[in-house]
């Protein structure tokens, strides 16, 4: 059973393109969002004339607004105390592209501590991989196991788990061990408990028990707050900012980065 | 009509109509335009070289009516090499390949003032030699506004590491290409790659340029025809001659030139005329040289 998409339909956009593989095979997939925060996000406009407002850096020791070439990079190692870095030491240190997803070593997903899980991504079959793909995710779903792999996504590699979820293959970013805080000291030290109380939170427990339904369960301030916009919007006609060229920019996510990239050069020099 | 025979290369050719003038304004005969392009010959053929031609004929002169002709004409001689070329939604077609002087004057006796060619050759005609980005002034913007905005690009593409030249369109515009040269290299990776760039430009530059057709938002703005880059599109070809008042070339200029030029702040000086387009070539090589040459990968595609 596939998931209903949500009424608030967003177009996949695609976040990476690329094959999984592990020994001979190959299956040519696409990244895109499994999530979207419930969170309603909204913009900081000019009252005057709803203009959208833009972030700039404030140095507030001068009190003005700092131009993008007079900003460095510090890493605080004391009360005002840092150690700089520029840009072309932290780029030299960012790894390639991954081109693909090469999966290490199956796991048993079951193994894997909540506590681990990150930020979960869809992988859509591309062109010519949907029978691997097919066959791939049901195997997995069968087995409960998951693919371990190495993946650079943005400028980091991070650890991931394709998993299979209804029919459908999944990518899941987790923590390093390093990023899992300890939780020494949390658990209390060993008490006398008796059998009676245990077996009255045993009771209590299985009292409560059900299934797991997440569809009875909303964010009710996100709907209110929806209820009150789409009220607002049918009430008075939204207002209206002055044109501007205000627009995404498509193409792959790659090299839309790299012309921003080397725009920002241009326009410093400028 | 008058007629006059003449060999070019070895080839028999029957030149009509010497003494018409196709300028009238300027006074530029059918003489002249074929002296024009013989002599600019060394420079145009290496660009013409196994690209389906599509003739712009004048036969009336430059101010008057014209017409396409994408087919080549079948009262052609023997000796002119062509093309089959077959899309989708069209029947087949024999086209002309403008490969030696002989076929370049024959096809100018025919008042083909204008040459316009596809970025792919006539053998592989979905792998484009180069990107281009067509810049088109809308109203109240002019060939300055291009000049911005193509050493902006200029400077965009050589932080992603690539080169590119700039011709004049021979009208209001400029154009600015990027060599690729390379077989892997598809139209939709060229559309795709340009479209981003104009994206870009009209976010970052959002008074001064548009990637956007339509006329409204093209105003005082220049257009960035991202869309040119597509197997069916033709080009004006570097160092043909336009149909205008006067016989003005779509004439490649240096990074410099450019600069220098659009900073005497006169849109005129950004015309080349034909007996400047000659010298030019004649004093400096082919500024377009790379073009054809230079191997380049656009990057993350």
């Amino acid at each position: 059973m596939a998931r209903a998409r949500q009424e608030e339909k967003t177009a996949m956009q695609v976040i990476w393109s690329g094959t999984i593989s592990f020994s001979l095979v190959a299956i040519p997939v696409q990244l895109v969002k499994a999530v979207e925060t419930g969170r309603v996000s909204f913009r900081m406009l000019h009252v005057k004339d709803y203009s959208p407002l833009a972030r700039r850096m404030f140095c507030p020791e001068e009190e003005k607004i700092v131009s993008p070439d007079e900003i460095i990079r510090g890493y605080e190692t004391g009360p005002d105390r840092y150690v700089l870095i520029t840009d072309e030491e932290l780029e030299s240190v960012t790894p390639e592209r991954s081109r693909t997803i090469e999966i290490a070593e199956f796991i048993d997903m079951r193994e894997v501590d909540l506590i681990y899980y990150d930020h979960p991504y869809y992988l859509v079959p591309s062109k010519g991989g949907e029978k691997a793909y097919r066959l791939l995710a049901e195997v997995m779903r069968r087995t409960n196991r998951a693919g371990l792999a190495k993946f650079v996504l943005g400028e980091r590699e991070y650890l991931v788990a394709v998993y299979s979820t209804e029919g459908v293959l999944a990518l899941i970013t987790l923590h390093y061990s390093e990023e899992i805080l300890p939780d020494e000291g949390i658990s209390p030290g060993e008490t006398k408990v008796s059998a009676e109380e245990k077996g009255s939170i045993e009771k209590n427990i299985r009292k409560m028990m059900a299934d797991f339904d997440p569809e009875r369960y909303a964010d009710r301030r996100r709907k209110k707050i929806l209820d009150i916009l789409r009220k607002k919007a049918k009430e008075r006609a939204p207002v209206e900012a002055p044109p501007v060229g205000e627009e995404e920019v498509e193409g792959p996510a790659d090299l839309v980065a790299a012309l921003k990239e080397s725009m920002r050069k241009v326009k410093d020099k400028r | 009509m008058s007629r006059k025979a003449v060999g070019v290369a070895g080839k028999r050719l029957s030149l009509s109509n010497l003494e018409k003038d196709l300028y009238p304004s300027y006074g530029f005969t059918k003489a002249h335009v074929l002296e024009y392009y013989r002599r600019i010959s060394p420079f145009i053929l290496p660009h013409l070289k196994d690209r389906a031609l599509t003739l712009k004929r004048y036969p009336e002169g430059a101010d008057r009516e014209f017409f396409f002709e994408k087919r080549c004409p079948g009262h052609r001689p023997d000796w002119v090499k062509t093309a089959e070329i077959h899309r989708d939604s069209e029947e087949k077609m024999t086209v002309c390949l403008i490969n030696d002087l002989e076929t370049l004057i024959w096809v100018e006796n025919l008042a083909s003032l204008e040459l316009h060619v596809p970025l792919a050759r006539a053998g592989s005609a979905e792998t484009p030699d180069s990107v281009v980005f067509d810049l088109d002034p809308g109203d109240g913007a002019d060939i300055l506004d291009c000049a911005r905005v193509a050493l902006i690009l200029r400077d965009l593409f050589s932080g992603l590491k690539l080169a590119s030249c700039v011709k004049t369109s021979g009208r209001k515009g400029l154009h600015v290409y990027v060599p690729l040269n390379r077989r892997e290299t598809t139209f939709e990776d060229t559309k795709k790659f340009s479209r981003a760039v104009a994206e870009i430009m009209q976010k970052n530059y959002p008074a001064l340029v548009t990637a956007k057709m339509a006329k409204e938002l093209r105003r005082q703005r220049v257009f960035i025809n991202w869309s040119q880059n597509d197997s069916s599109k033709t080009m004006i070809c570097v160092y043909s001659l336009r149909a205008r008042e006067r016989p003005v070339v779509s004439c490649p200029l240096s990074w410099k030139e450019l600069e220098d030029l659009a900073g005497l702040g006169d849109p005129e000086r950004l015309q080349v005329l034909h007996d400047e387009a000659v010298r030019r070539a004649e004093a400096q090589g082919d500024l377009f040289h790379e073009v054809l040459m230079k191997k380049q990968k656009i990057p993350y595609l």
